[in-house]
């Protein structure tokens, strides 16, 4: 990973100093309840943003998350209403992931396919995405089956079970991501996707995995979003910016090839944070939208000043050694 | 083929049937056929242009052919994409690399292996560093890719490419950046893999080089195969006239000799980047001199550099004056003017009309208190879209819905336009322009040089740098290695100084160099 704690150092210290903060001017920052909604409202934007980290792997990005997990919640009223019991959750269930996996394959297809730049096609299908849920649910209404998000949101103590697993996942997919084949394929494909083709891999399935795993992760985190309103809304998915500002802070690299499953989730942990701690101030929200502007520039400046230093370092150095064949069309 | 040598009975491991390959209107193969034994080396020569890159493209599965065949081994290649051909047993070493230069040298050695010779994960430095000793490279696996010179990378490509075992290995020009050492090492690794039984289809312009170590030699000329010849008998002068004698179909301009004492107005002393140099030239008033080479010595980025786009040391001066190469205003402000060859993406505007093409650099010129009258624009360009014969419906047309030939004469127009214009670089000035554009560019290129202007083209094409060029420098690996004068100049004699750059005449840069 070489580089790559710095973003999880500079997260978990983030972290850290909001909360201490917020203990010192409320007492209310660190009790049981407030830590235990506190992880329970990050869970959305953190396995979203598990998605959103994907598709910048492979040098992408999905903007259409946010409409999909509205999309998801909408769905959801329909199919798992409080008077779907027994065995009818199942195929409720899988109606939720299915529309997920359907808006992956259509924003893979449109950009692989196509060859549109994924972010105009996932803004073509957030668009698309907006307008159905709206259609199928004009305004807030459909009660989604308690029984069936509680179970989501069970915790041990202070801690969700669900956060649990969202912390081993990201602890197994940074493993798999730095010491497997296929997680160094992956990278690979998104650090270069032409030497990747000449080397005989596959970079279409690649990312065409990519972008339906990151609208099946949007699907997910629409289960937690529905837990959290439990009403069919059209309205209340806005996640699309922040899970890239997650992923983003979390070490990924916009241009593919980087980044790192638990700094996106301390990263997404963090940016809850700060709307939650804010309210306890009485600062209004806007605070949290610019604090998080500039932390997200502040983080990539700091992120890349190594390569930017390797970089002049290196012009430096080949200056006066080999000329080179490089650069030029092959006659 | 016009002749064909018998050879042992060895069995074939590669063999292309009547390959053909247009990409839009330009035919780069027609119906050719090669084809590679166990355990030879099979050189394929030919001009920039000729063909040899599509070739192996369709060989390695990354080119589809419109017509023809692939057999590599006994069988039928028959999906085109570069994982079947691995398959199949093909080997290829990149003229650009296949390198991920994210990924440290250790990652990429890994990616490079079919995965049943990958060892497990957690030994892979091991692995890679025990793997660059069997292939006696100095190269340390931990470190980052992106960090080796441009002679490891090349040496790295083509030991990835013997790592997959191939039958057949494709090397497309592997000694552009290796000095003669490394050429020999280069030879040393491949010779040992063809004793093995593998066979080889080794695609460079440097005839002496290849001719040492092959077997049979193809020459393509203008996508078509030339004939196939034992290169222990066929004479490198035997195989330039097969590689030159295109048809003349343009005229070029009159040139009128240059005066003895012609001031100059370009003057580089050292200038040295990243692929090339260190160069000193200098270029008279009236002057045109052109850069030959086969692509990818370094001509594009010591324009480049030259223009302020890249960086580079050593000294330039325009007129006695050196000028500021930091960034693209800096040449621009001294008189220098590059027309890149990329035209659309950067030479012009696409979608803006021509007039707005033609006149983006002189605005301030023509406009009076921040405000462009469109008379002033039209009055400006009008007699130049006329003396350099664009055709077009209007001047407020886009320049995108134009023809090449006439996107390039839009081009031109700002030079014309800019009264201070001193040195002009071209690259590749007539590239996919068609014949009828061509003198008119080349007369405007020569009455901007009449009127003092020293031009620097830089042209794949050696028939055009004959006819338009007072004198020709040709580039290998990054260096100035011959200079032709205006009363030898010549397709034959250019094609002869490309093909017959050895590695040690590198070294000779400072007797061939301009004064």
């Amino acid at each position: 990973m070489r580089r790559g704690f710095l973003p999880l150092v500079l997260m978990t210290a983030l972290i850290v100093a909001l909360g201490a903060y917020a203990e010192v001017h409320s007492s209310v920052f660190l009790s049981k309840s407030n830590l235990n909604s506190l992880l329970l409202q990050s869970m959305p934007l953190i396995i979203v943003s598990f998605g959103q980290a994907v598709a910048l792997l492979v040098g992408g990005f999905d903007v259409s998350v946010a409409a999909l997990m509205t999309m998801c919640v909408v769905v959801a009223s329909f199919t798992l209403t409080p008077t779907t019991t027994g065995l009818a959750i199942i195929p409720g269930v899988l109606a939720v992931v299915g529309v997920g996996i359907g808006a992956g394959v259509c924003n893979a297809f449109l950009i692989r396919v196509l060859q549109l730049p994924s972010i105009v096609a996932t803004l073509g299908t957030l668009s698309v995405l907006e307008g159905l849920s709206l259609l199928l649910r004009g305004y807030p209404q459909g009660p989604i089956n308690t029984n069936v998000t509680g179970k989501l949101v069970t915790s041990v103590g202070f801690l969700p079970v669900a956060f649990i697993g969202v912390v081993i996942l990201a602890t197994l997919a940074d493993g798999w991501l730095y010491r497997s084949r296929a997680g160094l394929a992956l990278r690979g494909v998104g650090l270069d996707a032409r030497s990747s083709r000449r080397l005989g891999m596959s970079t279409s399935l690649v990312v065409v995995l990519a972008f339906v795993v990151c609208s099946l992760m949007a699907a997910f985190a629409g289960f937690y979003l529905a837990a959290e309103v439990q009403v069919g809304s059209p309205i209340i998915g806005n996640q699309a910016l922040e899970s890239i500002a997650a992923a983003v802070l979390g070490g990924a690299s916009l241009a593919g090839g980087k980044g790192s499953f638990v700094g996106t989730l301390l990263a997404a942990f963090f940016l809850t944070e700060i709307n939650n701690v804010l309210p306890l101030f009485q600062e209004p929200a806007e605070y949290a939208d610019m604090t998080i502007g500039v932390l997200i520039l502040l983080a990539l400046v700091l992120y890349q000043a190594p390569e930017l230093v390797e970089r002049l370092r290196s012009v430096r150095r080949r200056v006066g050694t080999t000329p080179d064949a490089h650069g030029e069309a092959p006659a | 083929m016009t002749t064909s040598i018998p050879g042992p009975e060895l069995p074939q491991v590669l063999s292309v049937r009547g390959a053909s390959k247009a990409f839009g209107a330009v035919q780069a193969l027609s119906n050719v056929s090669v084809d590679c034994r166990a355990g030879e080396i099979h050189a394929l020569v030919g001009e920039n242009g000729s063909g040899k890159s599509t070739l192996l493209g369709i060989a390695s599965g990354s080119v589809a052919p419109d017509e023809g065949s692939v057999q590599i081994g006994q069988q039928a290649l028959t999906r085109h994409t570069p994982a079947a051909a691995r398959r199949l047993g093909v080997g290829i070493a990149y003229q650009d690399y296949s390198h991920v230069l994210g990924l440290s040298v250790a990652e990429n050695i890994y990616l490079a292996v079919p995965s049943d010779a990958r060892p497990r994960y957690g030994r892979m430095e091991q692995w890679a560093a025990e793997t660059l000793a069997t292939f006696k490279l100095d190269i340390s696996a931990s470190a980052a890719a992106a960090s080796l010179s441009l002679a490891d990378r090349q040496l790295l490509e083509v030991a990835k490419a013997l790592l997959t075992r191939p039958k057949v290995l494709l090397l497309d020009e592997p000694t552009t950046a290796l000095g003669p050492d490394a050429v020999e090492q280069l030879h040393t690794l491949v010779l040992e893999r063809v004793q093995s039984g593998v066979g080889v289809l080794y695609v460079s312009h440097r005839l002496p080089e290849v001719l040492a170590v092959a077997d049979r030699v193809t020459v393509l000329r203008d996508g078509v195969g030339q004939g196939t010849f034992d290169a222990a008998t066929v004479s490198e002068d035997a195989l330039v006239a097969l590689m030159i004698g295109r048809p003349l179909t343009v005229a070029f301009p009159e040139r009128d000799p240059l005066p003895e004492q012609a001031r100059v107005l370009l003057e580089l002393t050292g200038l040295q980047g990243d692929r090339f140099g260190p160069v000193d030239l200098v270029v008279r008033k009236g002057e045109i001199l052109g850069i030959a080479g086969a692509e990818g010595n370094g001509q594009v980025p010591f324009l480049r550099a030259l223009a302020g786009i890249e960086p580079a040391t050593g000294g330039a001066s325009c007129d006695g004056v050196q000028f500021d190469r930091r960034s693209p205003a800096g040449p621009l402000r001294a008189g220098v003017v590059l027309l890149s060859g990329d035209r659309r993406g950067e030479a012009l505007f696409p979608v803006l009309s021509v007039r707005a093409n033609a006149t983006i650099q002189v605005l301030r010129r023509l406009g009076r208190g921040g405000i462009v009258p469109r008379a002033a624009e039209r009055n400006a360009i009008s007699s130049l879209v006329e003396r350099l014969r664009v055709r077009m419906a209007s001047t407020e047309q886009p320049v995108q819905s134009l023809s090449g030939g006439n996107q390039q004469k839009v081009s031109l127009i700002r030079p014309f336009l800019r009264g201070d214009v001193k040195v002009i670089l071209a690259e590749e000035p007539t590239q996919g322009v068609d014949v009828g554009a061509r003198f008119d560019i080349y007369e405007a290129l020569r009455a901007k040089a009449d009127e003092g202007v020293a031009t620097v083209v830089k042209s794949s094409d050696p028939i055009e740098l004959a006819g338009i060029c007072d004198r020709v420098v040709v580039m290998s690996r990054g260096r100035i290695v011959q200079e032709i004068p205006r009363h030898e100049l010549g397709e034959r004699r250019i094609v002869e100084a490309i093909v017959g750059s050895r590695a040690s005449v590198a070294d000779k840069t400072a007797e061939a160099s301009a004064p």
